[in-house]
């Protein structure tokens, strides 16, 4: 159809021997050839994400935004600057009863293993075996949105297996700031969805000094960060992960403190899960699974050497992946 | 590609359109039973359509090969001379026959060596009422009240299912006894409290390494706002 119109147009332009006419024809074809191409992307998906990872990390903004699970929504303010080559963040809580503000500062410098993975970079699991995310994840651009009244991309992230979870996100044009994130079911159900109602972003945020510095921030462990081609370890262990689902690779450990809780947190760039070990706890748990929002919770035990342990997966992961990982945990050689 | 099956997609692309015939919509459950490739071709339409429509609400649960089983093997309400006196029993047996393929369905679903057609998690627990875990050996319980704000099914579109979850009823009554004794060994509050901390460990780390920044820390809003969701979760439990 198109094509026939441009046909019309040229012959009805070739007739009348017009100049001008075959000129405009030829924008008229251009605009009607090209049209759905400029939804193709200016930047890829996989630019889109990295450009993501930094502007969380580097930019300043604040805004508010809100969280929905199964009918439920709340709604919270956040305040994210960077001053002096560190992070400041405050988050708070704008409903329900007066809950803990989180505060925290980070090094900015410090980068962790999601944003390795997130940034594009192949992450060196051993000699043989490199991680990257676009081996476990589709992205494919769908257009574009308005989100928070700014002009968004729309990002589909499908995953290829059944292990982890798909994402719809909204990615700010002119920022690269997340806007929307919503955690998909593999049957396309949203499962959760953060989305930012209102965001300032850049110099202009100015919070002042009492709003940044005034508040008692705490200081994010800086043990997790990384450089490129490292990786974080945990030697001193005595747990094996048996199986892990694939392109999740360790980004945290903690070693059991006086509570005897010992932690390790894995990703994959996008979806993360956590690992607990409780060794004070562990007798007097029943195994549970449990389910907050897309978060589940596979509380089993372990008897080892007659010793009690609980072992907790925790994450936005389908809940067989959990099960799958706590059942798979044993003691190393 | 065979002419039937280019046939048997086209005639889903109809379905999906609203504009299959009675025969095609036939012809169709009864591949989709046995053909796991076109089953997931409906569930990729779906998802694109929804994705066009810019509806990520859409859900696509596909239900249609356990119906179309079920009616299959359910030969007593027609050669019963029970229910043929009594129809109104016939319609009630089709329909609890509906019921239990949906429960045995998402049993099934659910376990481990069960066809993985779904990923047996949320939403499929959400629409029995009833979370399981068959990965676990030991008993399953109720959750810590505050850690299941909808046990109810509530948000489900099909008005049958809410009958689901009564089915479900001899099942609640193995987890109670299993709960009565359970409870003697540990508090409830010790759990809560334990997954509350785990929780918020979780979130903390989350927040610095998913693509969310700080945004995983809202999850733990519900986590600490127990007092509303205890007395919820309190009268669940009483009602079952």
């Amino acid at each position: 159809m198109v094509v026939s119109l441009i046909f019309k147009i040229s012959l009805k332009a070739l007739l009348k021997k017009s100049f001008k006419a075959i000129k405009q024809a030829a924008l008229v074809a251009a605009v009607l050839l090209h049209g759905p191409l400029f939804a193709e992307p200016m930047e890829s998906a996989h630019d889109l994400m990295a450009r993501m990872a930094k502007a969380s990390r580097e930019l300043n903004y604040s805004g508010v935004f809100t969280y929905e699970h199964r009918g439920n929504l709340t709604s919270a303010k956040l305040i994210h600057e960077v001053r002096e080559g560190k992070i400041y963040e405050r988050l708070l809580h704008m409903d329900g009863t007066q809950r803990d503000v989180v505060s925290r500062s980070d090094n900015l410098d410090c980068l962790r293993t999601g944003d390795m993975l997130l940034r594009g970079n192949a992450y060196k699991i051993n000699n043989e075996n490199y991680s990257r995310l676009k081996d476990f994840y589709e992205f494919h651009i769908k257009g574009d949105g308005r989100i928070a009244d700014r002009q968004v991309s729309m990002v589909h992230v499908l995953p290829r297996d059944k292990y982890r979870y798909g994402y719809v996100v909204a990615i700010d044009k002119e920022s690269g700031l997340l806007l929307q994130s919503v955690l998909m079911s593999h049957s396309g159900k949203p499962l959760e969805r953060f989305q930012f109602v209102d965001i300032s972003i850049g110099e202009s945020v100015g919070h002042s000094d009492s709003q940044i510095k005034g508040g008692v921030f705490g200081t994010v462990d800086q043990a997790d960060c990384v450089e490129l081609n490292s990786k974080v370890d945990s030697p001193q262990s005595m747990w094996q992960m048996n199986w892990l689902p694939p392109g999740f690779v360790l980004a945290s450990y903690r070693s059991p403190g006086e509570d005897g809780q010992e932690s390790m947190m894995y990703t994959d760039g996008l979806a993360v899960f956590s690992i607990f070990i409780d060794s004070v706890q562990g007798n007097t748990l029943p195994p549970v699974d449990a389910k907050l929002g897309a978060t589940v919770a596979v509380l089993t035990k372990a008897d080892i050497n007659g010793h009690q342990y609980a072992i907790c997966v925790v994450g936005e992961i389908p809940r067989r992946t959990a099960s799958q990982v706590a059942s798979a945990i044993g003691i190393g050689p | 590609m065979s002419d039937h099956k280019e046939r048997l997609e086209q005639s889903l692309s109809a379905l999906m359109d609203g504009e299959a015939t009675e025969m095609e919509t036939h012809r169709l459950l009864k591949a989709v039973a046995e053909d796991p490739q076109l089953r997931d071709r409906w569930k990729r339409y779906h998802m694109a359509s929804a994705a066009i429509k810019g509806d990520p609400a859409t859900t696509s649960i596909d239900y249609s090969a356990a119906i179309s089983a079920a009616i299959d093997q359910e030969p007593a309400h027609r050669r019963n001379p029970i229910t043929v006196f009594a129809g109104s029993a016939g319609r009630f047996a089709i329909a609890a026959s509906v019921a239990l393929v949906a429960v045995f369905g998402v049993q099934q679903l659910n376990s481990p060596t069960g066809n993985s057609l779904i990923d047996g998690s949320g939403e499929i627990s959400e629409f029995a009422g009833v979370e399981t875990s068959p990965e676990n050996t030991g008993p399953a319980i109720q959750f810590p009240s505050g850690f299941q704000p909808t046990i109810n099914a509530r948000t489900v579109s099909a008005g049958g299912n809410n009958k689901t979850s009564l089915r479900m009823a001899p099942v609640l009554d193995v987890q109670q006894q299993a709960e009565q004794q359970i409870k003697q060994q540990y508090s409830e509050a010790e759990l809560r409290a334990y997954l509350n901390n785990v929780m918020t460990k979780h979130s903390s780390h989350a927040a610095l390494n998913s693509n969310q920044g700080m945004l995983p820390f809202a999850r733990l809003s519900e986590v600490g706002s127990q007092e509303g969701g205890q007395e919820a979760g309190e009268a669940v439990s009483e009602k079952e």
